[in-house]
């Protein structure tokens, strides 16, 4: 038997998706946080599944990796039937949607991202994580059409960052939605904006860390090192840093060693290139790990679930 | 060979074809602005040419004027070559400008106990029947008066030469200066008559850019003139490392001359002051940081500014004035204080030494704030020290409207925290040309409080009000309309200014709370914190705990001690046993190097933010910030 926990602190709740008893229309609620302790131990207990993994889709693939699109074909241009198909095929916990259509210049049809919102949500139960544009000038046009688009399902709208939090706050407080905080590696700027983001009135309940995660060979130790001490900071009590965590390691299909691949192996070196960022992200105690290749999210299940039933054997030969 | 005429004055000189506008106006005796040294970098030293060939590439400095300035005839000083004769005209924003300079101090109270005393001797004549030396009369002569005894005074061979008819001409009335020296003691000078009455020190900071002198009795130690002016290396380049460059290109004589014509600049003007003659001044102290007390001794300071940073010596360096072309009596001895690192120069041991902190039980923090910081902290028992970059910033370099403390300077500001309407001071109460540092730190901590910026620096353009608006580059607030200043133009802060001044503020707090991880020392342990200085001075202290600048401690316990380095300086002319004290400190300080300190780089994104991340260090600040964003609601 474990010693007891000396923690003093526990990671705060937040529930995402709301189902029709709550006022939205998702199959599923998830409650994410509340862990005691360090991941995978016996006292960890987090209110919830953990991790949760969130399947990436965009509306426009242009800038997708091409892997990705090799794997998907046509759905790459159908964002409602692609979220379908990652809930129905690939087994995913969440839809975490890219509006990549916002990242052009010269954006005219803000009301198609509306459509586009209205469309995922109809297309798929599963609670939504909707990414912005990205860019200052439009973004509070974006997430007020994102959020009102959703208003009522508790959806987790990203990215606030430290030099533009305002517009996406702004939205998730009028539409109840939580937000994804993310500080480029650094655990002293990802609790700078937890608090900028708690002195504008975003409650820490509807706050998810996103410590920003390099792909494997491209920063992630550090990535992984930010996560630890993040954990370790709100178990011992730092209230500004006991939200969930969020890891995407969304280079991961497009660097080199994937690229210069053999076309034979190019699919599998993406693949297990993402799950050497994944998986160890789920083991540094992030609650939502997200990934884009359709096999990644049965293998990082398997590996998770391999963990914690204490089974023997490498978790990366676990699944696929 | 051409000539240069220097408007508006009509200054003339004559110079080989080829040299430079600024080695022309150096050779004048003016005094230009050249922050990089002649390198052309800076853009600083613009003047017109308003006839005459001179060789200067327009298209590759085009980018440092303004269309208007190249119709002008615009040129930097230091990239034009003189071809023929040339007039030139020197705009007032290129010569160095009056700045407030830091001439008053704590003004401790210290025992007189000088190293160079005065006896005024009425000895017998030689006879036969009491045939005993000149030097013999004269050394028993000195015991006699409570003087050290006479085996213990060397005279060196040319004062023996003066004496035998010192002696005989003033009829045995004779007034000995015996100094105590590290060998031991000395006589130093013999002269006629009775003396003793005119026996002065001076106590100098040999600053970067300045040069402060204190003037003393060593009597009755009272202070009798103040005076300073620009070091006048300031036409070799404005900053330190300009100076090292210009030493490394053979230029080490010239700023030695220059460091020594500056000192006896201000010793000139301060023995006139007092009406005394120079040759009465018989010990000068000296601190200054480590560059200039190195280059003022002739030893080349090349080696320290390349890794592992080391000076050539850490503990005190004395030598004869004249040695040195300092402008005293000849044999008058010089003080110099020791250097710690390459950054704590002698000048930080003297505030060290001006604070006290030296010599209590309790522990202290001294915070010496320039374009460099230097932080201690310490007691009697240990000292840690370290220093760093803090950029330009609080001294108003690269703010859009910042700039240095002359007049027409903000220097003082506070927000009406409803209307958002400032109410401000300028330097000399003239309308105001832009914004010092002590003004920014007033500035930023009132925008902080009335929710404008957030603890970012991020402006909140939400807000409406006319004086937030989207600037050209970054959003920025107005402090003074066009109408109100000198400059015709509105006076503004940027976000993007703000942002600058928190790198700053956040590079002094994290070396402070570095210091004292490195110590084991709570905040609450600190008894004092001591601001050395000139901006320190100007400075208001709840605005620096409330952006951040220092740790927070009750306002009672911070204390100005003014230009520390000339008050050490005094305290070590006044007293010599205090001197002990001075090499005792230069040998216990620890020097932390925080580049090559792993939690350096945290403690400084932790102290990114107004005015800290972790706000349970600054109770009193979040109560203050809770209080007023209930206010705003």
């Amino acid at each position: 038997m474990a010693e007891p926990s000396e923690w003093t602190g526990t990671i705060g709740r937040v529930v995402l998706g709301a189902t029709r008893g709550e006022g939205g229309t998702r199959s599923v609620q998830y409650c994410i946080g509340g862990s005691r302790d360090l991941p995978f131990l016996p006292d960890e207990v987090p209110c919830g599944k953990r991790p949760l993994i969130a399947f990436e889709i965009c509306d426009d693939p242009a800038l997708w990796p091409p892997v990705v699109r090799e794997q998907v074909g046509d759905l790459a241009g159908d964002p409602a039937a692609w979220a379908r198909e990652a809930e129905k095929a690939y087994g995913a916990d969440l839809v975490r949607l890219h509006l990549t259509s916002t990242h052009r210049r010269q954006v005219a049809d803000l009301e198609g991202v509306k459509r586009t919102v209205e469309s995922v949500l109809a297309a798929t139960t599963l609670p939504l994580i909707i990414e912005g544009s990205g860019d200052p000038a439009i973004d509070s046009d974006v997430f007020q059409r994102c959020g009102e688009a959703g208003a009522g399902e508790r959806l987790l709208l990203g990215t606030a960052e430290a030099d533009r939090y305002r517009s996406i706050a702004a939205a998730a407080l009028a539409y109840g939605h939580a937000v994804i905080a993310q500080s480029p590696i650094d655990i002293n700027l990802a609790k700078q904006l937890n608090i900028l983001l708690r002195e504008i009135g975003v409650p820490a309940d509807r706050i998810v860390i996103d410590p920003y995660t390099g792909a494997l060979g491209y920063g992630f130790e550090y990535s992984y090192s930010v996560m630890e001490r993040i954990r370790f900071a709100a178990l011992k009590g730092d209230a500004d840093l006991a939200m969930p965590v969020l890891s995407a390691a969304p280079d991961s299909l497009t660097v080199r060693e994937v690229r210069d691949a053999a076309p034979a192996e190019r699919q599998e070196r993406a693949l297990s290139w993402e799950f050497h960022a994944a998986f160890p992200a789920a083991v540094a105690g992030a609650d939502i790990v997200c990934v884009r290749h359709p096999l990644s999210v049965k293998r990082v299940r398997d590996a998770c679930s391999a963990l914690s039933a204490g089974l023997k054997g490498t978790p990366a030969q676990g699944g696929g | 060979m051409p000539s240069v005429t220097f408007l508006p004055a009509y200054r003339k000189i004559a110079v080989d074809p080829g040299t430079t506008i600024l080695a022309a106006a150096q050779k004048a005796g003016i005094q230009m602005n050249v922050v990089c040294g002649g390198q052309g970098k800076c853009g600083k030293c613009v003047v017109y040419l308003k006839s005459g060939l001179a060789d200067f590439d327009r298209e590759k400095y085009g980018k440092y004027f303004t269309p208007e300035e190249r119709e002008n005839g615009a040129c930097l000083a230091c990239q034009t070559m003189v071809e023929g004769d040339v007039q030139v005209l020197i705009p007032e924003s290129t010569l160095i400008q009056e700045q407030k300079i830091l001439v008053e101090s704590l003004g401790i109270a210290t025992d007189l106990h000088p190293s160079v005393w005065k006896y005024a001797l009425d000895l017998q004549p030689p006879t036969l029947e009491d045939p005993s030396p000149d030097l013999t009369r004269l050394l028993w002569g000195i015991q006699k008066k409570g003087g050290p005894v006479a085996e213990k005074i060397y005279a060196p061979l040319e004062v023996l030469r003066s004496i035998p008819a010192v002696l005989r001409d003033s009829g045995w009335k004779v007034t000995a200066t015996v100094a105590l020296v590290p060998g031991g003691y000395r006589l130093i000078n013999v002269e006629k008559g009775d003396t003793a009455a005119f026996l002065y020190g001076a106590a100098v900071d040999l600053g970067t850019t300045t040069v402060v002198v204190y003037l003393r009795s060593l009597v009755d130690g009272k202070v009798l003139a103040v005076t300073s002016n620009y070091n006048r290396q300031i036409s070799c380049g404005e900053d330190i490392l300009s100076r090292v460059n210009y030493a490394r290109k053979g230029g080490l004589d010239r700023l030695q001359q220059l460091a020594a014509e500056s000192i006896n600049t201000a010793l000139t003007a301060a023995a006139n002051t007092a009406g005394i003659d120079r040759e009465e001044i018989y010990e000068v102290v000296i601190s200054g940081n480590t560059v200039m007390t190195h280059i003022l001794m002739g030893i080349d300071p090349a080696y320290m500014i390349e890794e592992p940073y080391v000076p050539v010596v850490r503990r005190y360096l004395t030598a004869s004035a004249h040695r040195l072309g300092i402008g005293v009596n000849a044999n008058a001895g010089l003080f110099v204080f020791p250097a710690v690192s390459d950054f704590i120069g002698g000048d930080v041991v003297a505030d060290i030494l001006a604070a006290g902190m030296a010599e209590r039980e309790e522990v202290s923090l001294l915070i010496d704030i320039g374009t460099n910081f230097e932080v201690v902290l310490g007691n009697r028992e240990w000292m840690f020290s370290c220093a760093g970059a803090a950029g330009p910033a609080l001294e108003g370099g690269e703010v859009l409207f910042g700039m240095r403390a002359n007049p027409g300077a903000i220097e003082k500001i506070s927000l009406d925290l409803e209307t958002l309407d400032p109410a401000y001071e300028t330097i000399n109460r003239v309308k105001p040309r832009g914004i010092c540092g002590s003004g920014l730190i007033d500035l930023i901590a009132d925008l902080l409080r009335a929710c404008v910026i957030d603890r970012t620096g991020r402006i909140n353009t939400s807000i409406r009000s006319p004086r937030i608006r989207q600037g050209a580059h970054f959003p920025e607030f107005v402090v003074a309309w066009a109408k109100e200043t000198a400059i015709g133009k509105d006076i503004v802060i940027t976000e993007n200014d703000v942002k600058s001044l928190i790198m700053s503020k956040a590079s002094i707090l994290a070396a402070c709370f570095t210091l004292m991880g490195a110590a084991g020392i709570r905040r609450d342990e600190i008894t004092s914190i001591f601001f050395s200085g000139a901006f320190g001075n100007y400075l208001n202290k709840e605005h620096a705990i409330i952006i951040g600048l220092i740790p927070e401690v009750p306002i009672t316990r911070i204390r100005n001690i003014g230009n520390g380095a000339v008050e050490g300086a005094n305290i070590a002319l006044m007293d010599r046993k205090k001197r002990r004290i001075v090499d005792d400190i230069a040998r216990k300080i620890a020097y932390i190097e925080l580049n090559a300190e792993a939690s350096f780089m945290d403690e400084y994104t932790r102290a990114t933010f107004l005015p800290h991340t972790d706000l349970s260090l600054f109770p009193d600040v979040e109560r203050l910030l809770d209080a007023c964003r209930i206010r705003r609601g």
